[in-house]
């Protein structure tokens, strides 16, 4: 496989000396990219863990709890990180075609929707705040579940601050991709940092999607 | 060539549009799925569903989005062990907490 | 170019990887592993004497029942940082970032990790962390112990907790990007003809301890976040007034805590796995069971966290299974020993110094592992546990066990590294010195934990001063031990004799370059073969 083929739109990958060639160091790249995102799984897991045991230890006082979440901005939400993912997953198809104007587009539309999320969320904290639901610092729910409501309430700011932290990373790395892209670094022979990109995009979506009903689904039907 | 280290002699074949629109189109009608059944009264069976619906879309965004299944084995192998992971951490922790009440330690 | 060919050709020498670029930008700037490896042997060695310095205060303060040299908390803080730095910034680093980051890619034949940016991330990660927790101990320390148990490192304590929190934190990320780097290694980047079950079990234990790193730590490092959102934010999900447990956060903490010792203890048995048949001119005994009993520790050993907690209010049913999981990963260690003990059968035996700690490793990890077994029991460990029996126990796996191993792997390849012969005598002199130093200071510690001697106590009743004190000579006599060898190996590198490519005459890729190796590592590929082919001629 020649390493070095270039057109003016298609540069060549780079292959390192430790590698055969350009599809070995991909593998290997990618490769290490999952392992990397095994341990983002296990990262949040023992948020999702902690979640688990406080909340079959606390039923009740979760339910009440997922209540004074906002379910229908939640939804839009994930609406929105689904999205994304869809286009960053077409935004590498278009950069491997060679379609250069289409994947600066569809990265920057991912980008704008990570930031629509933080956004939705930043007023999902606003609106928390108002209703006195900050544990430790201003929490004030009457109720017999009230200190279950504050231990959902540590998560769920615990979970989603992390998560959304995850979101803004990303939302830099595809903005800074983008211009790389635009300049015409990637093409069909080197979209390893692309597809890299992606994966990790894929993963903040796949947290999310978990996220959602665990802590806007719980108790809804009364 | 380095040993046995390498299982595709080539790139993977670029998938067309419509396959990650009709992943798109799945994926938002299984999130209205969940919102809509959170909203009846089914009991356990809501927490388990939501679960099941979760591990789908996620099925989904791995397979497609990610291609988790379409390159090596071993990449798929390394794809699912944060999970089974994490899943050991989950079962065995809570072998502790729901069976605290069934045997108190004696002390 | 790419990996080792026989086919393509082979740059031409330019001297060894020491002399290549020699400014101090271009070290700080490499992406070679070696390189990067002799950087962290210095960090590696800083940490384990600032460790070691915490040690001597902990050993002087305990000649006195009345523990009048260290206020009561002084100590705590003296055996929390003691703690704290042995673990993460020696031990759990010290064979995988030095001898394993070294010898990895030689091993196997390839020129280099599959990712040197990211090692050398890792080796400036591992020395900012360490930085935060040298902030710490001047900021005043830290008086938790070093597992950090809730409620008092979260609500109770006022020592620096966040400082430390943050340096642990910051050098998980250096262990789970050198892990990510192992694996894709050893997956990618192994020559022609290196297949899976030709590999050194050195290699192996790499590749082990890679996916222990990288399964265990992330857990570490969220727990640890989470210690530090309770002190500062008040998130107190481990808060019992709120209905939280800080039974959650052990659970948690051991999760990563227990595998992170077989992090530590798994490169040891790789290394000793090298050691033993070079110097019994044998191969190996039982090579492929000795991988299955790697990758059963490896997978076991993530089920076991729970034998931690026997006396903490866990469940009798939790116990009663991670008390069984325990007895279970018993079983592949002691294979282990069992191989390496068959290896000695009929062979020709040697007593230069790396075999005198790989045989010193097999007895003192062996009575760790025993009295391991006995803490597994948990009749057994509900008088032993906060005892100086578990302090013995983990001292007996952890110093007796893994730094052994650790300095063994250092003599053993000190030429290879160095291309310098040290003197035999002064080395075999401080084996024999650290074995002998190891078993005073420590022995006595099984008997007054059994006699009930609690532990991260500062003062003790009176009747147990003889056996603290012989615990305490024997501690200064593992220092000196401990010492000699920085004297005796520097010196080799001003006068001792020229090493040739293999001056152990033993089987591996690494024997087959210049010692030490070129920045390329081979300048003609080399010839792979069964491992520890000792019953055929070297290539």
């Amino acid at each position: 496989m020649n390493a070095s083929t270039e057109t003016a739109f298609a540069p060549g990958a780079i292959v390192h000396e430790q590698y055969d060639d350009a599809t070995q160091q991909r593998e290997a790249a990618t490769l290490g990219m999952w392992v990397f995102l095994s341990t983002e799984i296990l990262f949040f897991g023992v948020l999702f863990a902690s979640y688990t045991i406080l909340r079959i230890l606390h039923p009740q006082g979760f339910a009440v709890a997922s209540r004074h979440t906002d379910m229908p901005l939640g939804t839009i939400e994930t609406a929105v990180l689904l999205t994304s993912s869809s286009l960053i997953a077409l935004a590498v198809r278009a950069v491997r075609l060679d379609q250069r104007r289409v994947a600066v587009w569809l990265m920057t539309g991912t980008a704008a929707l990570g930031l629509s999320f933080l956004v939705m969320h930043g007023f999902e904290y606003y609106k928390e705040y108002t209703e006195h639901l900050i544990p430790g610092i201003d929490f004030l729910q009457p109720g017999p579940q009230s200190h279950a409501v504050e231990l959902f309430f540590c998560l769920y700011y615990c979970i989603t601050g992390f998560h959304s932290l995850h979101v803004a990373i990303g939302v830099v790395v595809i903005g800074v991709l983008a211009t790389r892209v635009s300049r015409g670094t990637f093409g069909p022979q080197r979209y390893t940092y692309p597809e890299l990109t992606a994966l990790y995009w894929h993963l903040v979506d796949i947290i999310w999607i978990f996220v959602y009903p665990l802590l806007y689904l719980v108790g809804r039907s009364g | 060539m380095s040993a046995a280290t390498r299982s595709s002699k080539s790139d993977r074949p670029v998938a067309p549009v419509s396959r990650y629109l009709w992943v798109l189109a799945a994926l938002l009608t299984l999130l209205a799925l969940t919102a809509g059944s959170a909203l009846l009264k089914l009991g356990s069976l809501n927490t388990v569903l939501n679960l099941a619906i979760s591990i789908a879309k996620t099925s989904l965004v791995m397979s497609i989005f990610m291609h988790s299944t379409e390159g090596r084995r071993l990449t798929f192998m390394v794809s699912l062990l944060g999970f089974v992971w994490l899943t050991i951490l989950i079962v065995f922790a809570l072998s502790d907490f729901t069976t605290r009440a069934l045997v108190p330690a004696p002390w | 170019m790419s990996t080792i060919d026989a086919a393509l050709p082979m740059p031409a020498p330019q001297g060894s990887f020491w002399s290549r670029e020699s400014s101090l930008r271009a070290w700080l700037t490499t992406r070679d592993h070696k390189r990067i490896a002799i950087l962290y042997a210095l960090g590696i060695s800083f940490y384990f004497f600032l460790g070691g310095a915490a040690a001597t205060l902990i050993r002087l303060n305990l000649v006195e029942p009345t523990g009048a040299l260290l206020t009561a908390e002084n100590y705590n803080k003296a055996f929390t940082f003691h703690g704290v730095v042995m673990v993460w910034f020696f031990l759990i680093p010290s064979i995988p970032t030095t001898l394993g980051n070294f010898l990895l890619p030689l091993m196997i034949g390839a020129r280099d990790v599959a990712f040197p940016r990211l090692n050398l991330a890792s080796w400036y990660l591992y020395m900012v962390g360490g930085l935060f927790t040298v902030a710490a101990l001047l900021a005043g320390g830290v008086d938790t112990g070093w597992t950090f148990y809730t409620p008092f490192s979260t609500m109770f304590s006022n020592t620096n907790v966040y400082l430390v929190v943050v340096g642990v934190f910051v050098t998980g990320f250096s262990t789970i990007l050198t892990g990510v780097n192992f694996i894709v290694t050893i997956h990618t980047l192994r020559m022609p003809r290196m297949t899976w079950f030709r590999l050194p079990l050195f290699v192996w234990c790499m590749y082990a301890v890679s996916l222990v790193m990288v399964l265990a730590t992330p857990v570490l490092a969220m727990t640890l976040a989470l210690i530090a959102l309770e002190r500062l934010a008040h998130l107190g999900i481990f808060d019992p007034a709120l209905g939280g447990d800080p039974l959650l956060f052990q659970h948690l903490f051991w999760f990563y805590s227990h595998p992170a010792v077989y992090i530590m203890i798994l490169p040891a048995m790789g290394v000793v796995s090298e050691i033993i048949p070079c110097f019994v001119r044998r191969r190996i005994f039982g090579y492929r069971f000795m991988v299955y009993s790697i990758l059963a520790i490896t997978v076991v050993g993530f089920m076991v966290w729970g034998h931690h907690m026997f006396v903490a209010g866990q469940s009798m049913y939790a116990s009663l299974l991670f008390s069984i999981l325990s007895f279970v990963v018993a079983v592949p260690s002691a294979i282990k020993v069992f191989n390496w003990t068959a290896t000695l059968r009929k062979g020709d035996i040697s007593f230069e110094a790396p075999m005198l700690y790989a045989l010193g490793f097999i007895g003192l990890f062996m009575l760790g592992g025993l009295t391991g077994l006995m803490l597994a029991a948990p009749a057994l460990d509900i008088p032993l546990t906060d005892t100086y029996f578990v302090v013995a126990h983990f001292h007996y796996v952890m110093v007796g066990g893994s730094v052994m191993a650790y300095l063994g792997g250092i003599h053993y390849w000190w030429p290879k590294i160095t291309g310098k012969l040290y003197s035999e005598g002064w080395a075999r002199a401080a084996a024999i010195l650290m074995f002998f130093g190891f078993n005073l200071t420590f022995f006595p510690q099984y008997i007054l934990g059994y006699e009930g001697m609690p532990r991260r106590y500062h003062a003790y009743l009176p009747h147990f001063q003889v056996l603290n004190v012989l615990s305490s000579a024997g501690a200064s006599v593992l220092a000196l031990a401990y010492i000699l060898p920085v004297g005796y190996l520097l010196w080799s590198l001003r006068t001792g004799n020229k090493a040739g490519d293999n001056p152990w005459q033993a089987r591996g890729l690494e024997w087959q370059t210049s010692s030490p190796p070129p920045q390329e590592n081979f300048l003609t590929a080399p010839t792979v073969r069964e491992a520890y082919a000792y019953d055929e001629a070297a290539p």
